[in-house]
């Protein structure tokens, strides 16, 4: 391969830093002036905050922007016009296709795309599958429910563009699924982390079918959730697949906004399309070095019906230590990816838990299943901590041992002594799409 | 970045984007016309964001 054939567009992934930044303050210009033009939502917020587009003179003034969440989202889509409300940016019949956020923390936020911006969608897309090695001669298999919710279908598109043959697996079930990708030979997956893992245990146990040896799966789009992220979680994965998993990140406000190229060396940030910035959760200072975690602001450059500006997502990233990857690109890498929410993140026992911590300690630990459940909940002033594992059916070492196990890496990773509960394999809740492993009921007691 | 004429491939895409934008206002109102010229003018924003944006950048 010539070394410019990894790249999607060569000359923006390997822009120098010091050309990116000014490419990036040259598109935040554009994108703001475009909302205070167009978006009464935009115009308010910025005209209370005092601030107009042309105060923007660099980098560092970013952050004089208000920024957004998901809750002013709401509310603006309370108004006029229906049901976009008052973010939309253009004129309503240029809207061509309606989505919609998953839902997941509260109401849905509607989304509307333009032909122009569903364009946009599916080049973004087209930058992280090239990057994994999707090419032409890929025949690649969609799992997933083509519906309201935008999960994979700009990758759909993206797949087409770059030139692969895409076949959508929506309606069929999990077992028709995957003998649909065993007679087609389809070569490359997308799905979430968590049906990746499901749909490799139902072709072992109800199909008799070993994904790594009896298909033909090589490259695996993981998204949707945190899991090709986990150390633990993606090794399973791809020992089952007997392929290469790569992890990407996106949301329905914000588009498709990192992904992991074949160095697996950490997130890249998909920085020709988006300026990423990373506040302290609690001062909400910016962290420009690697070292600290912080919650993640986004601005989307060049999607105009709903502009996404100054965006508190709430996910919880860190910068990686070194700034030049093997693969060449100059986008800065996330070190772990997405490693967790702001608002997952909960206080337990006086101590700060990231679900994704568990989720690190099962899965790094082979004797055990790849499900499992987390309660918290109150025990007078006390929080009580219980974890729901499942033991292999073929484990070879007691339930003394890997229990003495499980212990002591939960204690290392996270801090906390938890209540565990060993059950048979294959009796916890399987999940299709996201899970809901982590279940708080402290509030409601 | 030497070998990429960024400047020569952001007048084409230019010269694109006014036959298509031409296209579209001598068509009469022909839907099939007008609908595929917004089509094509969606992907020559595409390489607008490629490429001619970075004119002057490097």
């Amino acid at each position: 391969m010539k070394p410019d054939e990894q790249y999607w567009n060569p000359i923006l992934e390997t822009l120098p830093r010091q050309k990116l930044q000014q490419f990036h303050l040259k598109k935040f210009k554009q994108i703001l002036a475009w909302a205070y033009e167009n978006s009464p939502f935009y115009r308010r917020l910025y005209k209370e905050a005092g601030l107009e587009p042309g105060d923007i003179k660099t980098l560092d003034d970013v952050r004089k922007v208000p920024k957004t969440e998901k809750s002013m989202l709401r509310e603006a889509q309370r108004r006029e016009p229906y049901p976009y409300g008052t973010i939309l940016s253009v004129p309503l019949e240029q809207v061509t296709e309606y989505r919609q956020t998953s839902g997941t923390t509260g109401q849905p936020v509607y989304h509307p795309e333009t032909w122009q911006d569903w364009e946009w969608s599916a080049e973004s897309w087209a930058y992280a599958l090239y990057a994994y090695g999707y090419r032409d001669y890929d025949r690649v298999f969609l799992p997933f429910g083509y519906s309201v919710n935008i999960a994979f279908w700009a990758g759909h598109y993206a797949a087409e563009k770059i030139g692969c043959e895409v076949i959508p697996g929506g309606v069929l079930d999990t077992e028709a699924r995957i003998l649909k990708m065993q007679e087609l030979k389809a070569t490359a997956l997308m799905a979430t982390p968590t049906y990746i893992l499901g749909m490799a245990d139902v072709a072992r146990k109800r199909l008799g079918i070993d994904p790594a040896k009896d298909l033909y799966i090589r490259k695996i789009t993981a998204a949707g959730e945190p899991g090709a992220c986990i150390p633990g979680t993606k090794k399973r994965m791809e020992e089952a697949w007997g392929a290469k998993v790569y992890d990407q990140v996106g949301a329905t406000e914000i588009g498709h906004w990192g992904f992991e190229c074949q160095a697996q060396a950490g997130l890249h940030v998909l920085e020709a399309f988006h300026l990423v910035e990373i506040e302290d959760i609690e001062t909400g200072t910016t962290i420009t070095e690697p070292g600290k975690k912080g919650s993640m602001v986004v601005t989307t450059f060049d999607r105009f019906a709903h502009p996404c500006i100054r965006f508190d997502s709430k996910d919880i990233i860190e910068w990686n230590p070194e700034e030049k990857c093997e693969c060449g690109r100059t986008f800065r890498r996330l070190k772990g990816g997405v490693v967790g929410r702001a608002d997952d993140i909960t206080k337990v026992k006086g101590v700060l838990l990231a679900p994704t911590a568990i989720e690190e300690v099962v899965r790094s630990i082979p004797e055990l299943g790849d499900e499992y459940e987390v309660a918290v909940i109150k025990k007078g002033d006390i929080d009580d901590i219980t974890l729901k594992v499942e033991l292999m059916p073929d484990a070879k070492p007691g339930v003394e041992a890997v229990e003495a196990k499980l212990v002591q890496q939960l204690r290392l990773k996270t801090g906390l002594r938890y209540n565990l509960e060993f059950h048979d394999y294959g009796t916890l809740p399987r999940y299709d799409v996201k899970s809901k492993r982590f279940k708080d009921l402290r509030r409601k007691e | 970045m030497g070998k990429y004429n960024i400047e020569d491939m952001a007048q084409k895409i230019e010269t694109l984007k006014q036959t298509a934008t031409e296209l579209k206002r001598i068509s009469g109102g022909i839907q099939a016309v007008d609908r595929n010229v917004d089509r094509i003018l969606a992907s020559i924003k595409m390489l607008e964001i490629n490429i001619s944006d970075l004119v002057g950048t490097i």
